[in-house]
Order: C-alpha cells, then sequence, then structure tokens
C-alpha cells in the first residue's frame, strides 16, 4: 500500500492476518485495515464501477499505465473495506499478465481469508477477482 | 409456572454444539427451525421399515407407506382444523403452494381484473401473483401497511369488485409484525375474491384454524415449524381447489389417460402429480405431533417474551433502529445506523450467534422502511433467556468495535 494519500502505512498485511487464529481475530484484523483504504469519492461509485454479485456494495476502478494496473475499491461494509485492502495489497501496481498467473484464491485463503470465498460472500469476493484480471 | 426451554431442548441435539468455540446460538428460526428428535426418528423409521411407494403397489410395504401417508394427511388437517383431509395438498413449500394457486387461477383472470397484495410480503407472495398479472393482464396492486401492521380504513377502497384475488401474509417475516388479517379478508370477500392466506411465519407460533379464518387456501412450510425441508401444505376449500388447473401434471393425478385425452383424478392426487415427498410427509406429521403435545399458547408466550426482552434492552442503549413491534412478535429486526449489517452480523457469527442480515425477501418492504436490510434474531421454543441476552451482549460488542469514533 502506499501513503501517498495520506493514510496512515499499514503494519504488514501479510503478516497481521496470518497471526490471526480465530473468526473474532480475523474480524479484527479486518476492522484495523478497513481503517487504511483511501475511500473513493462519490463521483467514482458509479453503476458503472460496481462489483455485481456482492452482498454489500462494492466499487472497484481500475486503471493503467504503461501496462502497470492501480486499482482504487471501496465498500459500504467495514469487513469488506478490510478484505478490499487484503487484496489490493496483492496485485496493486502489478503487469496485468503478472497479476493473471497468480493464484488469487490460494494467496487469499493463505491469509485466512477463506471463509470469504466459501460463504454466500463467495460471488461476491469472487466477482471482485475476476474484475481485477481481466483486460 | 412460565414454560421452561429446558424440558425441550434436550430434543434438539442440533443446538448442544459449539461454532468456532463459543456456544451455538441459533436465532435464525423465522429462516429455518431445527428439528426435535422424533421427526428424525420417523424419517429413520420410513427408511428403515416401510419405504415404498405410495398408492401403487398391492403389497405388504406399499400398504404401510400408503397407511402413514394418508395419516399424515389426517394429522395435518387436524392441526390445522382443516374440514377434510382432501383438503390437504402436499407441495414442496410455501412457494410452490402458491404457485400452485396463481398458475391454477390463470384460466379464471381477465385483463382489468385485479390482484391485491399486502406491502409486508415476502417475494414468495408477491412474485407469482406479479407474473401472473404479466400473462393475464391483470393489475397487481399494492395495499399499504404501515410497520406497525396497521391499514388505514379508508384503505378499503382498494378492494373493489374487480378484485378477484387478495392474498396476504398473517405474520412478515421481515418484521414480525401481524396484519389485521380478519378485517382484510372480510373485505375481499365481500367483494367476491378469491382469498390467500401465507401462513409460513405462523404455523410454528400460533394454533391455526382454517375454518376461523375462513380463507380459500391457507399454505405453509414445513420446515418453519421443525418439520423436513421439502415439504409444504396448501390448504384450499373444497370449491377454491376444484377450480384449480393442475399446475403440473403426470403420473399420480390421473384417473384415465389415452393418447387423445386424460381424466384427472380427483382431490387431493389431481394437483399432486408425481411420486411425492413421503420422507416429509411423514417428518412433518411428526412435527405436528410434537407440536401438539406441548402447550402451545405457553410456547408462544415464551418466545414472545425473548423477543420483547431483546426489545426492552436494545430499545434502552439508544442508536438503535428497530423494526418489529414491541410486543406480540417472536422476532427483533434491528439496523444500525451508519454500520453496515453484514458487519454486524460477521461478529455476531465469530462469536457463533447466528441470525439473518439481508433484505429477507422483502425488497419492496424494505424501500418502504428506508433500508437495504435488517439484522433478525428470530425465536423458537427451545431458545433460552441466556440466549436472548447472548445475542444483546455480542451486538453491543460489535456495535462498539465497528463504531467510528
Ligand atoms: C412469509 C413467508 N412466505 C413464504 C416463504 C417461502 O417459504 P419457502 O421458501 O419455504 O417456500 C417464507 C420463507 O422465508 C416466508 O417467510
Amino acid at each position: 500500500m502506499t501513503d501517498s494519500l495520506g493514510q496512515q502505512k499499514p503494519v504488514n498485511i501479510k503478516a497481521l492476518l496470518q497471526a490471526c487464529r480465530s473468526k473474532e481475530e480475523t474480524f479484527k484484523a479486518l476492522v484495523t485495515l478497513s481503517k487504511t483504504l483511501p475511500r473513493l469519492s462519490a463521483e467514482k461509485k458509479t453503476e458503472e464501477n460496481k462489483v455485481k454479485g456482492c452482498e454489500s456494495a462494492v466499487w472497484l476502478v481500475v486503471e493503467e499505465s504503461h501496462g502497470i494496473r492501480h486499482f482504487k475499491a471501496d465498500s459500504d461494509a467495514k469487513l469488506m473495506r478490510g478484505v478490499l485492502v487484503a487484496i489490493l495489497s496483492l496485485v496493486e501496481g502489478k503487469m496485468l499478465a503478472d497479476i493473471q498467473k497468480m493464484d488469487l484464491k490460494a494467496e487469499l485463503a493463505e491469509l485466512n481469508l477463506s471463509s470469504y470465498l466459501t460463504s454466500s460472500r463467495t460471488n461476491g469476493v469472487l466477482a471482485i477477482l475476476n474484475k481485477i484480471n481481466t483486460v | 409456572m412460565a414454560f421452561d426451554p429446558s424440558s425441550l431442548r434436550h430434543l434438539f441435539p442440533i443446538l448442544a454444539q459449539s461454532a468456532y468455540d463459543h456456544p451455538l446460538t441459533y436465532l435464525d428460526n423465522a429462516a429455518t427451525t431445527q428439528k426435535p428428535l422424533p421427526v428424525l426418528d420417523a424419517i429413520q423409521d420410513y427408511y428403515r421399515s416401510f419405504n415404498a411407494n405410495v398408492h401403487r403397489g398391492a403389497h405388504f410395504l406399499s400398504d404401510r407407506a400408503t397407511n402413514r401417508f394418508e395419516q399424515a394427511r389426517d394429522t395435518i388437517a387436524s392441526f390445522i382444523n382443516a374440514p377434510e383431509q382432501s383438503h390437504v395438498i402436499w407441495t414442496k413449500g410455501a412457494t410452490e403452494a402458491i404457485n400452485t394457486v396463481a398458475f391454477g387461477l390463470e384460466h379464471l383472470l381477465e385483463k382489468g381484473d385485479e390482484i391485491l397484495i399486502t406491502s409486508l410480503e415476502h417475494h414468495a407472495n408477491l412474485v407469482p401473483w406479479q407474473q401472473l398479472a404479466f400473462r393475464t393482464g391483470a393489475r397487481l396492486r399494492i395495499l399499504p401497511l404501515t410497520s406497525n401492521g396497521e391499514w388505514e380504513p379508508e384503505f378499503s377502497h382498494y378492494f373493489t369488485d374487480r378484485t378477484r384475488i387478495f392474498a396476504a401474509t398473517q405474520i412478515s417475516n421481515a418484521i414480525g409484525v401481524s396484519t389485521p388479517l380478519q378485517t382484510m379478508l372480510d373485505h375481499a370477500k365481500q367483494q367476491g375474491a378469491f382469498t390467500l392466506v401465507d401462513g409460513a411465519q405462523a404455523v410454528a407460533h400460533y394454533p391455526i384454524d382454517v375454518q376461523i379464518l375462513d380463507c380459500d387456501f391457507y399454505i405453509f412450510s414445513g420446515h418453519k415449524m421443525y418439520g423436513p425441508t421439502g415439504i409444504g401444505v396448501l390448504y384450499g376449500k373444497s370449491h377454491a381447489l376444484e377450480v384449480l388447473l393442475p399446475y403440473q401434471t403426470g403420473g399420480e393425478m390421473v384417473r384415465h389417460v389415452s393418447y387423445q385425452a386424460t381424466e384427472f383424478n380427483v382431490l387431493p392426487y389431481r394437483l399432486e402429480a408425481g411420486t411425492p415427498h413421503i420422507e416429509g410427509v411423514i417428518g412433518l406429521a411428526a412435527a405436528c405431533d410434537f407440536l401438539n403435545a406441548q402447550d402451545r399458547l405457553a410456547l408462544l408466550a415464551w418466545e414472545q417474551s425473548l423477543a420483547m426482552h431483546v426489545y426492552s434492552r436494545l430499545h434502552k442503549e439508544g442508536g438503535i433502529e428497530i423494526y418489529s413491534p414491541e410486543k406480540n412478535t417472536t422476532l427483533v429486526s434491528l439496523s444500525v445506523p451508519n454500520i453496515h449489517i453484514l458487519d454486524l452480523n460477521a461478529y455476531l457469527d465469530s462469536q457463533g450467534v447466528a441470525v439473518r442480515a439481508g433484505s429477507h425477501c422483502a425488497h419492496p418492504l424494505m424501500a418502504q422502511l428506508g433500508v437495504a436490510g435488517t439484522l433478525r434474531a428470530s425465536f423458537a421454543c427451545y431458545n433460552t433467556m441466556e440466549e436472548a441476552n447472548r445475542f444483546c451482549d455480542v451486538l453491543l460488542e460489535a456495535i462498539d468495535l465497528l463504531n467510528d469514533e
């Protein structure tokens, strides 16, 4: 994550999530992470930027310059903002081709976030991953 | 003496487990209830000792299965005080029961006819009527009810001489309020409309008497009243069931078939195409027996006292919007300004507390309330006061954790 927007630089996201030993700890870690996500302005929260299939509202803006992908995201639910911080930390600033080579689901599982992939929130997170690695 | 849930909680072994190292606190009973041992045993017993297809083979097992299957119809008929067992049609649930009526009445509707429902309906008692209106050119009208379950007497003009069908829920699944059913039914009957009552949220809690209600159709699901999934009931008065065209056709529902024509069977079989959900029927009868063996009014008073306790504790806290009534309900439906219900739900879940966060299949009602969804804790007879308090404690913790300073 960058701190270019004046956001506090978070602790190591991977270490924080991997240290969680229970659902409750993961919950609290995601709340902590959620506070580091720069919020999207109202004009970016368009229908077009909205990710379909999420129970909470999620917006994802993908920008590309010189082949490098940059992401901005937001949600009306706090835990989802924490999940977005985790997801974006894996892909921000990478080339599309490199992102496509990643096994994002496995990486999220390593971060103790697999319940976000297997519950009813599945479709939502999968839709986010889809949008991240399509042209 | 007050009802003590421990007198029957041991019949629900599923409740004695932990969820993420916390005692499981199951408060999602309006979605589906847990099943008591007698229901589980009845299903096992069916497969262990009398599994056979019904109404067909003339052999030992088939006779036993058919007898038990038809006895179950008697059990359900007396459970809702239906005058005759042939008025009880098996469906796969409330949804299929409503669709059976919506398709069955289609041939009687004309362009300009009106179908009236209330603003508190579950999608199951809305979409089938909306689609029926699309197919026939009839008009779907919505009788506005307040979230207190009241209607303005001046709204009686919603009932017109074009009202052909009136369908209303007895209790709102989303906010737990009872509708002014008897008054609405009176208005509908004065206009000669067919009347359907969605009892999905009522049967587990209230003794039901379809003859007092005097509606044409009464429908519900087994799984919300301690019975199995995949089985439900369509009760109808005989003239009302007689006019329904079968929504599904095939075996079992016929008397004679040639390539040119088919003679349909009599009720109830005419509306039950195919091999029925025999184990479900047996299990549902066991659920009725289970309920009949209880002091139903004591159970209801207990469930209401749990909801009332939660209401008053949370109401005192302030900062929590409660959409369900203070009294006479078995659930509490709420939201907290500036905190997403999914976040609240995630914390409750992490503590082993199971509730429902969402729109409760009632998008138009949520729009009426001005929310995207609510968090709903719904009680059943096996829930304890400790569980009601645990829900409050954990919810308040969640609010603390999620509040932005
Ligand atoms: C009031 C009401 N009507 C209808 C239904 C549909 O029941 P089922 O899904 O079992 O068919 C429900 C279930 O949530 C309900 O609460």
